[in-house]
């Protein structure tokens, strides 16, 4: 009986041992090749420079349609980003520059170019609508506001950064 | 738990007999190390199996980063073994482990051979092994271009211009391997295929019949 | 299609009650000395080997990086291609005389296919029953031969292969972009760029590329030469001098 139990044990304190073996070899093999697979997680984004896009004295109170390039990098992958922002001052004199993706899903959206809403965002996909500063309209696809970007005026020079969302409603 | 799922398995497709098959094989003293030192020479053949598992793993990841595409190819690969986490330790690992892999077989191939274990009833089971043995030094002559570096292109054509010089079929082998009357962009694309599909998918069928005939017949006797 | 006599069945398969002509495995029983199971006992050692294996092999992967060459340039002259040095031997065959030239359908195909062939023919070729190396000679000789001159051969294309030059011809090359409208461009591309290449990388003379190269310095360089640089290279004048050294110095420190 007590032999049979030390067999047991025996046998036991091999399968552990051959697990810990097999464990640090695959461990070993594996340990870098996941933290290799997984690097998009964890690569350190890089903080869009601000681009130059028009002078302050040309902003008006209704919203321009203005297209702008930023220099993308994509692992080995250099491109230039062209990129639309509605760029307008609000009745307080803030600038807001609103970019023209749907939250909905993701189409561009248009300014004032739906006869039936006038003065409104409106995506020609789903029929989301949008106010003049990018508010969703209840009762539309859209969950949340379109995002702004980020702005900066230097010199009379307005400069836009990255889009910032401005969360569900 | 797993003892339960086990079960309900093995209730259904007794699965048991599969592997004790494999788990409970006895293992003869001649070719154990612990016993006998110079029964080393036995584990070149595992050693060869586990080196190419680490190339198939590691090949798996580099296909991740890497594009076959000679406008592309030589920036995936310099990109991801500079700029990404141990692509340095992912790359070296293939690359380091192809030459590993080759030295095994060898080693493999001349214990095979030096114990006279090819003899009758293995003559089957050493031409798998041998056909084995060129598969994996086709994988390391395509595997050589696909960095695109100066070194891949050039070695290549030489490569290839050796293929050019068998007689009468010579010029139409080197078109079919280089998809091309150059070395370019249908010639990367075509060893792409060859080293990532094609070789691969033979080593593992013959790898299969490697194994199943070495379970079938058993080890060969001492000398 | 075998029906009823000398078939039984498995399951649902017919297979014959014994194949007489199957050559079974010993009874390892039979051997001398201790046998043990496969699992766990034997799988344990095997891969107490591979795991002090996996630790050299990983130590050499840190060690020694993989190489990466620059990219490959087609239009490139002057190149000299080695193969991985598994494929040395076929290479360094390639080079003899009665291997090459009009013979070297010899070299290429006869002498690496007679070999395949050989290998693959081995248990055929070698038919006695006697497995010991030293009981069969001729084999055993025969394996050693080639073995050794494959070693031979290796060694010979390693020896008279130029390593400095091969690690000069594939190195990746450092490159920045600057303006080439820029006056100093053009007067660079007049007075330097055949030695110093079309983008500052280097040729006959030295890469400027990252040297931080003061205005002064360039100046000096340019009129009085230093180092293996002869005087008196730039011809033009003193305004046309500072535009060269302003744009010299500029895309030596990018």
């Amino acid at each position: 009986m007590s032999n049979k139990e030390h067999d047991v044990s025996r046998r036991q304190f091999l399968n552990y041992t051959l697990m810990g073996v097999g464990g640090f070899m695959a461990a070993t093999m594996v340990a870098p090749m996941a933290r290799f697979a997984i690097d998009p997680l964890l690569q350190k984004k890089e903080g869009t420079e601000m681009i130059y896009v028009m002078d302050v004295k040309d902003i008006t109170t209704e919203p321009q349609n203005k297209k702008f390039t930023v220099k993308k990098v994509d692992g080995w992958h250099k491109f230039d980003e062209q990129n639309i922002a509605y760029i307008f001052k609000k009745k307080n004199g803030d600038i807001l520059a609103l970019s023209p993706t749907c939250t909905h899903l993701g189409c561009t959206v248009a300014w004032n170019d739906d006869p039936a809403h006038p003065n409104q965002f409106h995506c020609p996909c789903h029929g989301g609508r949008y106010t003049k500063t990018g508010i969703n309209i209840p009762g539309t696809p859209p969950p949340a506001p379109l995002g702004v970007y980020k702005t900066q005026v230097k010199d009379g020079k307005l400069y836009l950064g990255e889009v910032q969302s401005r969360g569900g409603a | 738990m797993l003892q339960k799922l086990y079960d309900w398995v093995d209730e259904r497709l007794d699965i048991t007999p599969l592997w004790r098959d494999v788990a409970d094989h006895e293992v003869p003293e001649h070719v154990n190390p612990a016993y006998h030192f110079s029964a080393f020479v036995y584990c070149f053949g595992g050693l060869t199996f586990f080196t190419i598992v680490i190339q198939i793993l590691s090949g798996m990841f580099l296909t991740m980063y890497y594009v076959p595409d000679i406008n592309n190819a030589w920036d995936s690969v310099y990109y991801l073994q500079n700029q990404v986490a141990y692509g340095v330790i992912v790359r070296g690992m293939h690359h380091w482990g192809a030459s590993v892999t080759i030295v095994m077989v060898f080693l493999h191939t001349l214990r095979v051979f030096f114990t006279g274990a090819y003899k009758k009833p293995r003559e089957l089971n050493w031409i798998v092994g041998v056909l084995l043995f060129f598969v994996i030094l086709g994988l390391g002559f395509t595997g050589y271009l696909l960095p695109w570096d100066m070194k891949a292109l050039f070695a290549t054509k030489v490569g290839l211009d050796i293929a050019a010089s068998f007689p009468f079929i010579g010029d139409w082998i080197k078109v079919l391997l280089q998809g091309s009357d150059i070395v370019g962009a249908q010639t990367l694309a075509r060893f792409f295929a060859i080293h990532v599909f094609f070789l691969p998918a033979a080593l593992l069928g013959l790898l299969a019949a490697h194994f199943l005939m070495i379970r079938r017949q058993g080890i060969s006797g001492p000398l | 299609m075998h029906r009823g006599k000398g078939m039984k069945f498995v399951g649902d398969s017919r297979v014959p009650v014994k194949s007489r002509k199957f050559i079974p495995p010993k009874d390892y029983s039979e051997y001398p000395g201790k046998t043990e199971a496969f699992l766990p006992n034997f799988l344990l050692k095997e891969w107490m080997v591979g795991a002090v294996f996996l630790v050299g092999f990983m130590i050499l992967t840190i060690a020694d990086p993989a190489p990466l060459e620059k990219e490959a340039d087609p239009t490139s002259s002057g190149y000299i291609p080695l193969p991985d040095w598994y494929f040395l031997f076929l290479y360094q065959l390639l080079k003899y005389p009665a291997a090459s030239g009009q013979y070297k359908v010899i070299g290429t195909v006869l002498i690496p296919g007679l070999a395949a062939v050989a290998l693959l023919a081995a248990p055929w070729l070698d038919r006695g029953l006697e497995r010991r190396p030293i009981k069969r000679p001729i084999a055993t000789l025969i394996m050693l031969l080639t073995f050794v001159s494959m070693i031979y051969l290796t060694w010979e294309s390693t020896v008279s292969h130029n390593w400095e030059q091969a690690e000069q011809q594939g190195k990746i090359v450092q490159t920045v972009d600057f303006d080439k409208s820029d006056p100093g461009y053009k007067l660079f591309s007049q007075n330097c760029s055949s030695c110093h290449g079309e983008n500052l990388e280097g040729a006959v003379g030295p890469s400027l590329i990252g040297k931080n190269l003061d205005p002064a310095m360039v100046k000096k360089m340019a009129t009085q030469g230093g180092g293996q640089m002869p005087a008196g290279v730039f011809k033009g004048s003193d305004k046309d001098l500072d535009a060269l050294a302003k744009f010299v110095s500029d895309v030596s420190k990018k």
